[in-house]
């Protein structure tokens, strides 16, 4: 990799053009149609989300538990039915609530608009398992609104800010940039397909970044405690947040008002969150729900995982080692030691453009070595990871569709299981297609069909080192086997997890190096002063 | 769209094949189990039973090249396919998901004869703006959400069989009149609805075609007969049947044509669809209901139409099941078959009579619409997905001038919401809304930047440009309201017995629409014949050229009359 240089508006090389995306938009490229190009995006984005909507959810017709729609569907049934201190009591066999309070609130306030339509969906018990096809639209409708009110302004926001302050990308380019993000495939199967609301947790956690962006940082720990409130897996984030607040309190000289200023927010916030609950029932709630939001009684890791534990557990096999509050302080160790150079670089250096990176690299260390991790939790690094691409570096950018083609690949097992195997590879192939990763398939197509483009330029889908080269050539060769593998091949019958062992592994080993990655930019790119503002 | 010097219309293609491979999954209407029939009845049994053939109550009705493309793909079903009850020969198909995948992506790939047809159109251009404008055009047709509702949700196989409609159009544009005429008869041996627009291509091609220019004086038998030219006449004619006879000789051979064309034309049928299609009969029927409402407050109503609300009472609600059978109106007179087949008759011999006169391509594209939106209004029996006959043709001119954008607007917006009761499920709602909203947003302000420019704008124009923006504007409202009505409707049981207001609604408002549409469009094509007749790449020239042709007239005129 070369050495990062700061970035100049001369330097600025258009790196998405002669990609799809850019033939789309660039027609738009005139100031007076920018903002058509914003919403013409969003509108799209919409239109795939919706599309995808169309295919099935986790746990479809799987009786008696189904699967995690039915979860996310069972909280609006209790949060409308039941007062608010049984909540976290309620029958917690089958799927009891275990999100923190802003899931509950989302929960009884969608809730309570599906009452108006239907009061069948969502009645206290005898709805379980209830399956029909305007409730699910209804809750699809949901999830796509819940993107709407968070991520989507908030991917838009952010990826402007960077233009004007750091890449200087013309707007037109900042527009195809925020496109690509949007239609990256890992949020939109997550929570579109398989169905969750990790675009909400996502988003105010966006939204906290930009506020440190704008040095706003009472809204930032707001934004970002409600971020925590709806999803404890936010927690990934926090070493970077509280080490960038605490350095802005320190340096240069200790700045006691801030840091009064950051702690009344933080302690509005959570007053606001579990102040309902202390009213209706007291501190008992509180246990309870801590209790029920950080489960460390189940083991290191669910499933099949492509993180350190899971991988390296086809050769050392944990359980029979350690006992369980063993592994968590092993864990624990470990997280740690893999979050402090991220931690130790943001506080130093208070760099805004390190930001995105320390976030990679810390989340990326929690997915890696953490306990109790599971398959969805890569969305978490999958967020920081893609602002990265607005780093206008090729390299940057080859690197980012690497990952998240990985991460998509390290999901396959789940979306397979949930009906979700069209979708997934339509989506893979689609966001590679529009950012001009499959560019050079034309070379070939071009024999053939000579109505396609002709152009050569198009943005590499490898980065220019050597190295990187063959690992990530080698990686999509192998990946390509285990999927073919997967749908076509049935293993042996000794070995009937084979694929998805072999998935884990080649995802691990591509998260590893991702990571080490993150971390070496991190040093290089903290080596350069930003010029902004 | 496209970046400067990329006129290809490849990344559509696979932008939106990756979209409509995310559609397969979602719902298919009993269309999808007639095609599938067909795939059964054609795969299975020998020739001459394919028109006889009735277990399913869905039996061959297309021409016979539809049922030989069916016995085409039916080659083509794998084993594991063909084992998921694609191919049973049943009342009720009882297939699964591979069907399905099967079936959808034989649209998917029969639609490439669409992209290939406008490719050629676009290749054909011979300047950078009419390139430019061909491109739009194009464009706007492949990603039509009516094709989006129609073929890949709804399921039918109309991509690929307007791609041969715009292989004829282009030979006819280039003037390989009769390679146009070969492709418009296999087109019509595909599917019979675009007998639709035939009177236009028929009066094309013998004026263009096969019509010597007229001579001086029509004295001697011999100029007589040159008037027509033989040679071509005979040419035609052999091409265009040759067509028919490989289409229907097998089925005259084994002596089942009658019931073919009993199958093709059924006219048991009633007079509107359950949903009517918007057009003159769909608010002739609203009348005549609203008359029933009103005679309940007014009895004298009974006295002018010399009724009795006797034998009214079995007639109400004769309209809301009407499916099949016959239609009976309260009030307003019945209407007939032959009555819609005059009125239809009269419409489109009226926009023929220009193009024989001067068979030019703008005039042919012209009255090929006038054509299809006669049949559209007036015919019996109309599906609203023949709204797509209109205008499919009629955006090949529409960047001619731009006083025929506000109609198009119109006639599309009109047009492709009054598709969506074919959908009428929740979980396509937010999708179909959005399509088509989006398509004519981009769409809209594409042709509004490629269209040539009319510098005269009279106040009536702009007036009519605000009330075609409020009646756009209304389909935002409208399509929302019906849709929370719908899902109310669960919770309430008076709004359960509005469902076929709502459907009312959705056709009377759409028609109102396309009515007008049809009426300027008219109005156009009748008196300004500068958009129909002459290729206007430069604005000076045509200024010129109208100065030079009215100079011409009136010499012609003097002449005339000094003899």
């Amino acid at each position: 990799m070369g050495e990062a240089k700061p970035l100049e508006k001369s330097d600025f090389v258009f790196l998405f053009k002669g990609s799809p995306l850019n033939d789309f938009l660039y027609p738009f490229k005139k100031a007076a149609n920018q903002w058509v190009a914003r919403y013409i995006i969003i509108i799209f984005a919409i239109i795939i989300r919706c599309a995808v909507g169309l295919g099935s959810y986790s746990g479809q017709n799987t009786s008696p538990m189904f699967g995690d729609f039915e979860a996310q569907r069972h909280w609006l049934e209790i949060t409308t039915s039941l007062p608010i201190n049984e909540w976290y009591f309620y029958d917690l066999q089958y799927w009891g609530l275990d999100y923190p309070p802003l899931t509950a609130f989302h929960s009884w306030f969608l809730g309570t608009i599906g009452n108006l339509i239907d009061s069948t969906w969502f009645q206290l018990d005898t709805s379980r398992g209830i399956e029909n096809i305007d409730m699910k639209s209804f809750m699809r409708l949901t999830a796509l609104f819940s993107e709407l009110a968070f991520y989507t302004p908030a991917v838009i926001i952010y990826t402007r800010w960077m233009g004007r302050n750091y890449n200087k990308a013309p707007s037109i380019d900042q527009t195809i940039i925020a496109a690509a993000i949007l239609f990256l495939p890992d949020l939109i199967i997550i929570d579109h397909g398989h169905f969750q609301y990790n675009s909400i947790m996502l988003g105010l956690a966006l939204l906290a970044l930009i506020n440190l962006l704008y040095d706003n940082i009472a809204l930032a720990s707001i934004f970002f405690t409600l971020s925590i409130g709806f999803k404890q897996m936010a927690l990934y984030y926090a070493p970077i947040f509280f080490f960038y607040l605490l350095s802005l309190c320190v340096f240069p000289r200790l700045n006691l008002l801030k840091l009064i200023y950051i702690a009344i927010s933080v302690l509005c916030t959570l007053g606001f969150l579990f102040g309902p609950f202390i009213y209706s029932g007291g501190f008992l709630q509180i246990n309870q729900i801590l209790y029920r939001i950080f489960p460390f009684g189940r083991g290191i890791f669910e499933d099949k995982v492509a993180n350190f534990w899971c991988a390296t557990n086809v050769v050392i096999k944990y359980k029979n080692i350690f006992t369980t509050s063993q592994l968590q302080k092993l864990s624990l160790l470990f997280t740690l030691i893999g979050i402090s150079p991220s931690c130790y670089f943001i506080f130093i250096t208070q760099n805004k453009r390190l930001l995105a990176w320390c976030l990679s690299a810390c989340s990326m260390s929690f997915f890696l070595f953490s306990f109790q991790v599971h398959e969805k939790s890569i969305l978490l690094p999958w967020l920081p990871i893609t602002l990265l691409l607005n780093e206008v570096d090729a390299d940057v950018i080859s690197m980012v569709c690497w990952f998240c083609n990985v991460s998509l690949f390290s999901m396959s097992p789940l979306l397979k299981r949930d009906g979700l195997s069209l979708q997934y590879i339509v989506l893979g192939i689609m966001s590679n297609w529009l950012m001009g990763n499959l560019s050079w398939v034309r070379k070939y197509t071009n024999i053939i069909l000579p109505f396609v483009s002709k152009r050569k330029y198009a943005t590499p889908i490898l980065p220019h080192s050597f190295f990187w080269r063959i690992i990530i050539v080698t990686f999509y060769i192998t990946a390509s086997i285990l999927l073919y593998c997967d749908f076509m091949v049935k293993p042996p019958l000794n070995l009937p997890d084979i694929w998805i062992v072999g998935n884990v592994i080649a995802s691990f080993l591509s998260f590893g190096l991702i990571f080490l990655w993150l971390n070496y930019k991190i040093y290089t790119v903290s080596q350069v002063k930003l010029k902004t503002q | 769209m496209g970046i400067k010097g990329n006129y290809s219309l490849w990344n559509i293609w696979v932008a939106s094949t990756l979209l409509k491979i995310l559609l397969f999954p979602t719902y298919h209407s009993t269309d999808f189990d007639v095609h599938r029939n067909w795939l059964s009845i054609t795969s299975l049994l020998p020739m001459k039973d394919w028109y006889l053939e009735n277990t399913n109550q869905w039996t061959l009705d297309y021409p016979p090249f539809f049922a030989y493309f069916e016995w085409f793909i039916s080659r083509f079903i794998p084993n594991s396919v063909a084992n998921d009850g694609c191919l049973d020969l049943v009342t009720k198909g009882n297939y699964g998901i591979k069907t399905i995948y099967f079936q959808r992506s034989t649209v998917i790939i029969t639609e490439i004869l669409l992209f290939l047809s406008l490719q050629w159109f676009i290749n054909t251009s011979t300047t950078i703006r009419e390139k430019k404008r061909n491109f739009v055009i194009s464009a706007s047709i492949v990603l039509s959400p009516g094709l989006f509702i129609i073929d890949h949700i709804h399921f039918q196989y109309n991509g690929f069989l307007f791609g041969i409609l715009i292989l004829s159009i282009v030979n006819a544009k280039l003037g390989n009149h009769l390679a146009c005429g070969f492709w418009f008869a296999v087109l019509l041996c595909f599917k019979h609805i675009f007998l639709y627009i035939a009177p236009a291509y028929f009066i094309y091609l013998l004026s263009a075609y096969c019509m010597n220019p007229l001579p001086k004086n029509l004295n001697s038998f011999k100029n007589i007969i040159n008037i027509i030219n033989w040679l071509n006449l005979i040419k035609l004619g052999l091409t265009v049947l040759s067509v028919f006879f490989i289409a229907f000789a097998p089925f005259a051979y084994y002596g089942v044509l009658p019931q073919l064309f009993n199958r093709l034309f059924p006219f048991s049928r009633g007079l509107t669809h359950a949903y009517w299609a918007p057009n003159i009969w769909s608010l002739y029927s609203f009348v005549d209901r609203l008359l029933i409402q009103i005679s309940k407050k007014l009895p004298i109503l009974y006295k002018i139409f010399n009724k009795s609300p006797e034998n009214l009472s079995n007639l109400n609600d004769s309209l809301t099941r009407g499916i099949v059978g016959d239609v009976k109106f309260s009030f307003l007179p019945q209407i007939q078959p032959n009555h819609t087949f005059l009125l239809t008759l009269f419409y489109q011999i009226m926009s023929l009579i220009p193009l024989f006169i001067q068979p030019k391509f703008e005039r042919f594209i012209g009255s090929i619409s006038l054509c299809a939106f006669s049949s559209f209004l007036f015919g019996w029996h109309v599906h609203e997905k023949a709204i797509m006959l209109i205008i499919i043709p009629l955006t090949f001119v529409i960047c001619q001038d731009r006083r025929l954008l506000p109609p198009f607007q119109l006639l599309t917006s009109a047009g492709y919401v009054s598709l969506f009761p074919l959908l009428y499920g929740s979980a396509e709602w937010m999708f179909k809304s959005l399509i088509t909203f989006v398509w004519f947003i981009v769409f809209q302000t594409s042709f509004s930047e490629v269209v040539h420019f009319q510098r005269k704008l009279t106040t009536r124009v702009i007036v009519l440009d605000r009330l075609n923006l409020i009646y756009m504007l209304l389909f935002a409202p409208i399509c929302i309201i019906i849709q929370m009505l719908d899902i109310e409707s669960r919770n309430f049981q008076i709004l359960k017995k509005l469902e076929f207001f709502r459907l009312m609604t959705y056709s009377v408002y759409c028609a109102i629409g396309i009515i007008s549409s049809w009426s300027s469009i008219s109005w156009l094509y009748f008196l300004d014949d500068p958009i129909w007749t002459e290729k206007n790449d430069d604005e000076e020239l045509r200024s010129k050229k109208t100065t030079n042709t009215t100079i011409m007239m009136l010499d012609n005129d003097e002449k005339i009359k000094t003899k």
